[in-house]
């Protein structure tokens, strides 16, 4: 059924923007500003220019692939067996990142608003939402977005205007922060920041042709990396280095500098209903994908049976990490030193084989 | 017991999705389903026949054969005995019980022969100056004139030469003349010849062309629809003056017949949208039918969305600009309202009177509706909210006025809310019950005991009366009645997911809401459209509205035959004072 629908670029677009850039409210200034220093967000665009290569080489590979997921490009390497192997992988990395992120975002609701709430109570909001959303499926997702992430990306520029005053350009020198070779050569790690791109190579069976495909990775890596280096340029310039490591929610804090004169001071519960309603996008999609990848790798019939027993699976990997500080280091420390294997080498590494099957049965013929 | 047990199994079991037809507007006309096709899903068994539906099936058997002899009735032909056919009306109308049919019988003379004639009608429903004029006084009197006619059939003698009524037709069928009779015609029988004449003599007594009640603009046509059907579709005929205007017909109500017409243009609206409304129309199966509003009931797409994906309207013009757009008009007999589809969620917030006002003016009404709409939404939520949770959102001094307030108020900000609102909900349903002169006493009433004696008694605090206050403005200011109702609904969802938590209760409302609506479609086309998805063009005149001249194309999403409206420059003018 999944498979009839088609849907637009603007929708993959905003789809993979929500994925890439929902980070930006939580952890990613700060993991920039560790890794790079005052450089952080030089670093973002290191990595963007290098995610962008890597997606260059890897659209090239897709190319007679058309209309093709990975699933099903590790279905025709390895037949079955890739298939699953290739759905096992991708499941433990997203099953691995919604948990976090939703414990990410559970606790820092928590510290923002409801300290008196238990975190689980926050999660069972979230977890709502997402159920509800991944029950009505992928399309309503992508049209939702695409409605949304305008208004958030407005949200994001009005926090930025608002904190100019506080811009400090002292605080982005030296240029290069910690250095060249920790900018360029420990800094490549941190390519996992497009993890979310992973998604771009499921949904090829939904965006109709490759030239839809190939464009909507472009843009959406480019559009979300003008966010992201927004985001830690405008974070580097507002605090200085030692201090930008330090804030646990670094945009929410820019968000409390603003002041705009007596009447509108207290602007960051805008920022609020921003970050929940990224929140509730990205743990819907990332569910979705989540029941649809694990559909497909065994070939069942239906996804929605399985959107219960991941929703209480998620829930409860969410509650394993003591602290919000033990799930932050859970995504910094593994996931974002790892997760460019699943987003970047997987795909290059089946897509090579596979283009070699294919030539070689070319020749046969 | 048997059915909670079956309840509570249906809620926790996976159950395979049930096939429904679903129409979605494609964007190519040749990917339309073939007819074949259509009638192959409508013929499909059903799969599985349940534990119920065998108990119940000898009542299927039984109106099965309720249904056959209903056909058989309808398939009854009319005889050449006049006595005969006099004999199956008094039946068919159980006269003498019936006191309100006319039977009235009579002598023609044609071609010499003088026949037994009698004319059927329902008194108060036809219009007997008509019938004496047209059709009794011709076959009576100038019967026995001599007519030069050349026909040899007696009946097409008849119908050409002595009823000169402009609309007569020759039906072969009993059922024929009882649907038109029933509909204020007349049916005319004359011995030795096996066919009846049913004349249209309507005339039975109907509101004229009023003002309009609900869609009130102060610039525009001050036309509405009345309860008849042909009086609307000659009111939207007057406005739409195009030869490519359809108005086909159909009769929905297996007892009821009542008249329907689907209202399109011809060259513009898409082939397969006008399929599937013929086909949803076709097929209702439903003994009576009243008023246009169980029509759409019938013919929604989803009847649980809170939001209508039918626009009802009273008034021609706005019928008409629709039907221009490549929309699709239902009118039905009884009803002064048109059903409007495909609709999307900005239709709802349009005006009439938008389009005839310059366009900044349209654009701050627009602006000022999207504020009512949130405020009518969310205003009452975002109150307990930041009262419950979010203090810092709120400049002190103002959070001080609100909690100074509030400190007599013996009730939780909720409860103080909920019952507000919910009095609120009571005074505007008692105000449409309420007898014309007492209105004014009750809005005085409501205004005292809410306003002035809740506040001094210390039950609610001043700030929530302004609160509920601008929350009903804001609702009265959405243009479109169905809509303020599902608002009127989700005020009450938001404020208890307010009270739950806060900010983040509210958002998940608006992320399920919006999901719902995202999901949602009306008569195949996605219900946010042009904005998600997003579709190229006709977005001149959703969200806001561009320049009548710069409104070029038809909205892309009803992927209509013409999409152009008008020409890259309509203002020729323009042009000419340039060349000069």
């Amino acid at each position: 059924m999944e498979n009839k629908i088609i849907f637009g670029r603007a929708e993959a677009i905003s789809v993979l923007i929500i994925i890439m850039t929902t980070q930006l409210f939580i952890s990613f200034p700060r993991l920039m500003a560790e890794s790079g220093g005052n450089a952080g967000w030089l670093l973002t665009i290191y990595v963007t220019l290098l995610s962008l290569f890597f997606f260059m080489i890897i659209s090239k590979l897709y190319k007679p692939f058309e209309g093709k997921d990975i699933l099903d490009i590790g279905e025709y390497v390895a037949g079955n067996t890739g298939r699953i192997l290739v759905g096992v992988i991708i499941l433990i990395t997203y099953v691995f990142i919604i948990s976090i992120v939703l414990r990410e975002f559970s606790d820092g609701l928590k510290i923002l608003a409801f300290e008196k709430s238990p975190v689980s109570f926050i999660m069972i909001f979230f977890l709502i939402g997402m159920i509800l959303a991944a029950y009505y499926g992928l399309e309503p997702l992508t049209r939702y977005s695409a409605i949304i992430v305008p208004i958030i990306a407005a949200a994001f520029l009005f926090i930025i205007i608002g904190v100019v005053p506080n811009f400090d350009t002292n605080n982005i020198i030296p240029i290069l922060g910690k250095g060249p070779s920790e900018l360029f050569l420990k800094g490549a790690t941190k390519i996992s920041v497009y993890s979310g791109l992973s998604i771009l190579f499921l949904i090829p069976p939904f965006l109709g042709n490759y030239n839809n495909f190939k464009k909507t990775g472009y843009y959406s890596i480019i559009l979300s990396s003008i966010f992201l280096t927004g985001g830690s340029l405008v974070y580097s310039l507002a605090i200085p280095y030692p201090a930008t490591t330090e804030f646990v929610l670094p945009i929410y804090t820019l968000a409390r500098f603003i002041d705009l004169g007596r009447f509108f001071k207290r602007i960051e519960s805008v920022f609020l209903l921003a970050w929940a309603t990224s929140a509730y996008i990205y743990l819907s999609i990332v569910l979705f994908f989540i029941v649809y990848v694990y559909k497909k790798a065994f070939k069942l019939k239906y996804h929605s049976p399985l959107i219960m027993p991941f929703s209480i699976l998620i829930f409860t990997f969410a509650l394993l990490p003591e602290s919000m500080m033990a799930a932050l280091e859970l995504e910094s420390n593994i996931f974002r030193v790892f997760a460019w294997i699943v987003t970047f080498c997987m795909p290059l590494f089946l897509l090579t084989i596979a283009s070699i099957i294919k030539k070689k049965k070319r020749v046969k013929k | 017991m048997v059915d909670f047990i079956k309840t509570v199994k249906d809620f926790f079991a996976f159950k395979e999705p049930k096939e429904i037809e679903q129409f979605v507007l494609k964007e190519d006309e040749n990917e339309k389903p073939k007819p074949e096709e259509k009638s192959d899903k409508k013929q499909k068994p059903k799969q599985k026949e349940s534990f119920i539906s065998k108990l119940t099936s000898n009542n299927h058997q039984k109106e099965k054969e309720k249904e056959d002899k209903a056909e058989d009735e309808k398939s009854v032909g009319i005889s050449k005995d006049i006595n005969e056919n006099l004999e199956h009306i008094k039946k068919v109308y159980n006269i003498p019980d019936n006191g309100d049919l006319v039977i009235r019988e009579f002598e023609i003379v044609a071609k010499d022969k003088s026949l037994n004639a009698f004319i059927i009608l329902f008194d108060g429903m036809s219009d007997s100056t008509i019938i004496n004029s047209s059709i009794l006084q011709p076959l009576m009197l100038l019967s026995n004139v001599e007519v030069k006619g050349k026909e040899n059939d007696l009946a097409l003698y008849i119908r050409n030469h002595l009823i000169p009524h402009n609309q007569v037709k020759m039906v072969e069928k009993i059922s024929d003349i009882i649907d038109e009779v029933n509909f204020g015609g007349s049916g005319l029988f004359i011995d030795g010849i096996d066919k009846a004449y049913a004349c249209d003599t309507k005339g039975w007594l109907q509101r004229s062309v009023d003002r309009p009640n609900t869609e009130i603009v102060i610039r525009g046509p001050q036309e509405a629809f009345t309860e008849g059907m042909r009086v609307n579709t000659s009111l939207i005929r007057k406005t739409l003056k195009d030869k490519n205007l359809i108005v086909e017909n159909f009769k929905i109500g297996k007892r009821s017949q009542t008249p329907c017409s689907l209202l399109y243009l011809k060259d513009i609206a898409n082939e397969s949208l006008v399929d599937e409304a013929r086909r949803r129309l076709e097929n209702i199966n439903v003994d009576f039918i009243f008023d246009s509003g169980e029509l759409e009931q019938f013919l929604e797409d989803s009847t649980f969305l809170p939001a209508p994906q039918i626009l009802a309207t009273e008034r021609p013009d706005r019928t008409s600009n629709l039907i221009t757009q490549g929309k699709l008009a239902v009118l039905m007999h009884g009803s002064p309202f048109a059903l409007i589809m495909p609709i999307t969620n900005s239709d709802l917030l349009h005006s009439p009177e938008d389009a005839y006002v310059r366009f900044p003016f349209s654009n701050l009404f627009r602006v000022v509706r999207i504020i009512a709409v949130l405020l009518s939404l969310l205003l009452p939520g975002f109150y307990i909210a930041i009262t419950n949770y979010h203090h810092e959102m709120i400049p002190t001094d103002l959070l001080i006025a609100i909690e100074a307030a509030r400190e007599a108020v013996p009730f939780p900000s909720v409860m103080e809310i909920l019952m507000m609102e919910f009095a609120f909900e009571l005074i505007r349903e008692a105000g449409v019950r309420i007898p014309g002169p007492i209105g004014p006493t009750l809005g005085i009433i409501g205004a005292l005991i809410l306003g002035q004696a809740a506040v001094a008694a210390n039950i609610v605090s001043p700030i929530l009366i302004i609160v509920v206050a601008v929350t009903g403005i804001g609702s009265f200011a959405v243009p479109n009645f169905a809509l303020a109702f599902s608002f009127r609904i989700l005020r009450f969802v938001y404020i208890i997911l307010a009270a739950l938590a806060g900010f983040l209760g509210i958002t998940l409302g608006i992320f399920v809401h919006g999901i719902m609506l995202v999901s949602a479609k009306s008569f195949g086309v996605p219900f946010m459209a042009p904005f998600g998805p997003r579709t190229s063009d006709g977005i001149a005149d959703q969200f806001l509205r561009s320049p009548i001249w710069n409104q070029e194309k038809r909205p892309d999403y009803l992927n209509v035959k013409n999409q152009k409206k008008q020409p890259e420059i309509s203002r020729k003018w323009t042009q000419k004072e340039k060349k000069k």
